[in-house]
């Protein structure tokens, strides 16, 4: 996390002075040299391009449809925010589709994490056979294209009598190739060999040295992909329109869809929709925000 | 998981814990610890399987079977009409394709849409890094706003792109109309319309793969750059000649990222349409993905969208292994210099 | 992304049988959790529907706004059979909502009691499906003489078995805005407008050059080339297939005439260059940017929906030049049901003459129960936001006079591709109507191949 710490200079002088920087901050921060007036214009203007098409989305919530359909286009906010909010909400069957996809999310995060972990733990550090094997098989699953898989799959769970219920997108997306191999890469380096090899001579069993070695060491990873994989589930939308319905049991994304798709909302519902399914995540990102970019950037570091 | 914990649970732990009272007499604490030695060489050895059998269970049932699946029924043809009722093609659905112009098309859009959409987008996330990394005030605002609209859904993205990129009302539209360009249809012309769906993407991952440059960044030794700059190296040319070599892995990571992406494209090319599987009236933004859905499940034949996806899944594997050699190259020739 | 690899052990004969043992436990194991979900999923499956306090539930499966719910139907039913429960499932758009219905058919399982069906899909499914379809002839309060018997037969398969029921169809007008006909100096009269193009869908495009000439600034005279395609081929009886089931639309002349009046819009730029059921599309009606749209009874909603107060008193319905039908839907009852006799009765309950006469009065779906056209309800509607145009004669008008349709298992591609990927070219892209056509067909000849 020592990139983090850098945002908050802790006294003033240290600000200007670079020498004295680089003596608290040690050779790493060193290279970090002040951004100059340009580098902030440059970062406002990528700033900007980030939010924008956010903040007109809601801009376009708050209006109708017809000055929508205007030219020039609106620019500031309307007052319709609330009407078309309800109006989607109703709609698009919107409190149900944020609990689901937040019960999907979950369960879904907290399960790759888990099963992830295990394997990943078991690649990296165990001895067993067909592991290279095993290893590659996993691999080349994260090139499968989850197109490929949809229409056998729509077939099983029609089998299973599970269409329009939440375990049929929960169960094909619990566990990840890209989460066993992140984990396996994180803790290849994360786990000293030595420490699980000291446990074992200490008769550890090896429930035990998951649990109190690999388990403390594989944290961070830990938090990095459930963060990942909760986004990602959160935004999944291939296989959730094709297993559910909108009317049905939807998650965000096939109520977004749906509503996207039919024939009688406003562009403007829509864009109400559209807010309502992405504020959740944007309000969790404004809060954790600190806590993501480092997650992410640690992650990236590892894997 | 059962097994798991019932060879986990009578075990002695590792803290050494205090003996058991009956287990004082030397005899039977020899037999323990026979039997905690063998009950020890189990755990070695079947463990590692209890590990990974969560992972392989749900992928052999939700990965696995589905895949060979498709592998069967591309031999087939079969239509959605009767998915069980299969006749036997051999590789008809696969020799086909060589002939099929709308495959070649699809998979030219999905080459030239991966094209528009990557470079830009990792170029500028280069960019984005380097500004990053300087020493900046309220430098983690700007990295979670970079970060945001990695947040957004494709649904909810191209939702909003659609609007913006409108022919008639389009706020794009307008401002180019301010600088006097002529409206632009966006959802009808080859490039225009490539251009529009590449944006979506490049708008989501730009700033998530800044992030990802800029911890690569930071964690490149000052060292280097110090001896670059006794050199008399500028700015630039550390950058080039120190930041860049640094970076190669972290580059070619979000290359092959990015490439499987970019090969799987579907959600934005469908929903920026509105409606149908074509991409466009030409099928000018068609790509593998939305062909594939085409033929699944607009035309409802099975056989030859499970050729399209087993071809999709060999292109991946091409890609895969071209990665893996340019990463055995790099490795040599780092551990040459 | 690098992978290291490690020393492979050698591995003994002794330990071969143990992993054996190791995999059968976990395929054991996993069998368990598996079976364990589905245990439970059936439980809720069972929660949803069946019974419910003693009460049978009946679940109808719908795409789009179907209407039965919205006009009423399902609550009158319910209070009339108060041990019954209706729940209704609705996805959007037809073409997510069929492929879905196919799969569902083909596993026998994830079905509603009653699905819908558009007219589009009913000879694919009349002519694949009716094994797995409820034969609805005999039910209890059907009966063939209150229906348009081209509508009967279009549900019934080749040995008799009436699987699909027919709900509404879709008689055509021309809706046109009477403000703009008056700024471009054409009658606004609805009977005088009619007369301007009767007979001969030229006219209509003469009445469009003559719009042309005064049309209002940003105005134009139809939507789009391929809504005219589409109307002007609804008006005859051969559209893509002919009576022996062969595809003939490459040598129809009528589809190469609705085709080629299509491209005399586009090239004669009388069109607003839209696709129908675009946002674009309901853009321009808030907009009022241009001046005709053939529209099926069922779209007059729609229409005023998106146009909105603006367009309020603006709009009027006149008849199309050739009677033509567009549209129109089914319901089955798949055998797979949970409650198949309860849902039949249902069925012909929905279809009689008397709820498709609801139905038309409340959401404008017109009945395709010719025996409603005498009730009050259809004979004397009139529609306030259309000038009180009397929609109840100009549309019985046309459902009389419309063709009995050819249909084919592939309409809906043939149509489609016809629409989106060849009209569509000449249309917004200016391509030129014969490289057009071969975009169109050589998409359908790719869609039809197995």
């Amino acid at each position: 996390m020592t990139t983090l710490t850098d945002t908050e200079p802790k006294t003033p002088d240290l600000k200007t002075a670079r020498g004295a920087r680089r003596l608290v901050r040690g050779p790493r921060a060193g290279r970090q040299l002040h951004g100059g007036k340009w580098t902030y214009v440059a970062l406002v203007l990528v700033t900007v391009m980030s939010l924008f098409p956010l903040v007109w989305t809601a801009i376009a919530a708050s209006r109708s449809n017809s000055r929508l359909a205007e030219t020039p286009p609106p620019l500031w906010f309307g007052g319709n925010l609330f009407k078309n909010l309800e109006f989607a909400w109703h709609e698009a069957n919107m409190g149900t589709a944020l609990l689901n996809t937040l019960v999907v999310a979950g369960t879904v995060s907290i399960g790759t994490v888990l099963f992830s972990t295990l394997a990943g733990f078991a690649f990296a550090k165990l001895r067993f056979r067909f592991k290279n094997l095993l290893l590659l098989l996993v691999i080349g699953t994260m090139m499968v294209p989850p197109q490929l898989s949809v229409v056998p799959l729509y077939m099983l769970i029609a089998e299973l009598h599970w269409t329009d219920q939440l375990q049929a997108v929960i169960l094909p997306t619990l566990v990840t190739a890209f989460g066993v191999f992140f984990m396996r890469q994180y803790l290849l380096q994360a786990l000293p060999t030595e420490l699980i090899e000291a446990a074992r001579v200490d008769g550890a069993s090896s429930i035990r040295i998951v649990w109190h070695i690999v388990f403390p060491a594989a944290r961070p990873a830990m938090a990095v992909l459930g963060m990942l994989t909760f986004v990602q589930a959160w935004n999944d939308f291939f296989w959730p329109i094709i297993a559910l319905t909108s009317s049905g049991n939807p998650t965000v994304q096939v109520a977004l869809t749906g509503l996207a798709q039919g024939f009688d909302p406003d562009q403007s519902v829509i864009m109400a929709g559209a807010l309502l399914g992405t504020l959740p995540l944007l309000i969790a990102f404004l809060v954790f925000g600190k806590q993501i970019v480092g997650g992410i950037m640690q992650g990236a570091v590892k894997g | 998981m059962a097994s798991e914990s019932r060879t986990a649970a009578p075990s002695p732990t590792g803290e050494g814990a205090a003996p058991r009272p009956e287990d004082t007499p030397p005899k039977s604490d020899a037999r323990r610890r026979e039997r905690r030695s063998r009950r020890y060489r189990l755990d070695v050895k079947w463990s590692p399987y209890a590990y990974i059998a969560p992972f392989f269970l749900f992928f052999a049932a939700f990965g696995l079977f589905p895949l060979l699946y498709t592998g069967w029924a591309s031999l087939h043809r079969v239509e959605l009409t009767a998915p069980t009722d299969m006749e036997w093609a051999g590789l008809h659905n696969y020799s086909r394709l060589l002939s099929d112009e709308f495959f070649w098309n699809a998979l030219k859009n999905t080459f030239t849409i991966g094209i528009i959409s990557t470079v830009p987008q990792l170029l500028m996330a280069l960019g984005i890094a380097h500004l990053l990394n300087y020493r900046l005030r309220g430098s983690m605002f700007y990295r979670v706003a970079a970060l945001t609209p990695y947040a957004t859904s494709v649904a909810a993205a191209t939702l909003v792109f659609a609007l913006l990129f409108g022919r008639d009302y389009g706020m794009i539209n307008w401002g180019l109309g301010l600088i006097g360009i002529d409206n632009i249809d966006w959802q009808t012309g080859d490039w225009t319309s490539q251009i529009a769906v590449s944006s979506i993407v490049i708008w989501r991952w730009t700033g998530y793969n800044a992030l990802i440059y800029l911890a690569a960044m930071q964690s490149i030794s000052h060292d280097l750059y110090e001896s670059a700059a006794l050199d008399g190296a500028s700015r630039w040319r550390q950058f080039i000649h120190v930041t860049l070599p640094q970076l190669r892995p972290t580059i070619l990571f979000t290359c092959v990222v990015s490439t499987i992406g970019a090969v799987q494209l579907f959600g934005e090319p469908l929903l920026f349409s509105g409606s149908g599987a074509t991409g466009g009236a030409n099928h000018q933004y068609q790509t593998l993905g939305l062909y594939l859905y085409e033929q699944g499940w607009v035309n409802l034949h099975l056989g030859r969208a499970s050729a399209i996806a087993w071809a999709m899944f060999l292109i991946l594997l091409l890609i895969g292994a071209v990665n893996w050699l340019i990463a055995r190259r790099l490795r040599k020739s780092e551990g040459d210099s | 992304m690098r992978i290291t690899v490690p020393n492979r052990r050698a591995s003994s004969p002794r330990r071969r049988s143990r992993r054996l043992v190791a995999v059968a436990a976990v395929a054991a194991l996993g069998a368990g959790l598996l079976a364990g979900c589905a245990e439970d999923s059936d439980d809720g499956g069972r929660a949803g529907s069946g019974s419910k306090d003693g009460k049978t539930t009946i679940k109808v499966g719908v795409f789009g706004v179907f209407g039965l719910k919205e006009a009423g139907l399902y609550d009158e039913y319910m209070k009339k059979n108060p041990d019954i429960v209706i729940e209704q499932t609705s996805i959007e758009r037809n073409e997510n909502y069929y492929p879905r219905l196919l799969t569902r058919l083909g596993a026998g399982s994830g079905l509603a009691d009653i699905q819908a069906v558009e007219v589009n899909n009913i000879a694919e499914i009349v002519e694949t499906q009716s094994d797995k379809l409820v034969d609805l002839s005999k039910t209890p309060g059907v009966d063939k003489n209150k229906y348009l018997d081209w509508k009967w037969q279009q549900g019934t398969t080749k040995d008799g078995k009436t699987v699909g029921l027919g709900t509404d169809i879709g008689p055509q007008g021309i809706c046109y805005r009477k403000d703009l006909f008056k700024k471009a100096g054409l009658p606004t009269d609805r009977d005088k407008v009619s007369e301007l193009w009767a007979g001969d869908w030229n006219k209509y495009l003469e009445a469009g050059k003559k719009y042309k000439k005064n049309a209002p600034k940003n105005t134009a005279f139809v939507d789009s080339a391929g809504g005219v395609m589409a109307a002007v081929t609804g008006s005859y009886e051969d559209r893509y297939y002919d009576k022996s089931g062969e595809i003939i639309y490459k040598s129809n002349p009528r589809v190469k005439e609705a085709w080629d009046l299509g491209v005399d819009f586009a090239e004669e730029g009388l069109t607003a260059k839209l696709q129908q059921f675009q946002k674009t599309w309901d853009q321009a009606y808030a907009n009022g940017t241009f001046a005709t749209v053939s529209c099926p009874a069922w779209m007059l909603g729609y229409i005023k929906g998106k146009a909105g107060e603006k367009g309020e008193d603006q709009w009027d319905v006149a008849q199309a030049p050739m009677p033509s039908n567009w549209g129109g839907s089914f319901i089955t009852v798949p055998k797979a049901g949970k409650n198949t006799e309860e849902a039949a009765k249902l069925a012909a309950w929905l279809t009689a003459p008397e709820q498709q006469a609801k139905l038309f009065d409340k959401q404008g779906s017109f009945p395709s129960a010719s025996a409603a056209y005498d009730l009050p309800q259809v004979a004397d509607a009139k529609h306030p936001y259309f000038s009180d145009a009397p929609i109840g004669k100009i549309f019985a008008k046309a459902a009389e006079g419309a063709p009995v349709q050819i249909l084919g298992p592939k309409d809906l591609i043939i149509a489609q591709n016809l629409g989106d990927v060849g009209m569509l070219q000449v249309d917004q892209k200016g391509t030129s109507s014969e490289e057009a056509w071969k975009a169109a067909t050589k998409a359908i000849d790719n869609a039809l191949d197995k």
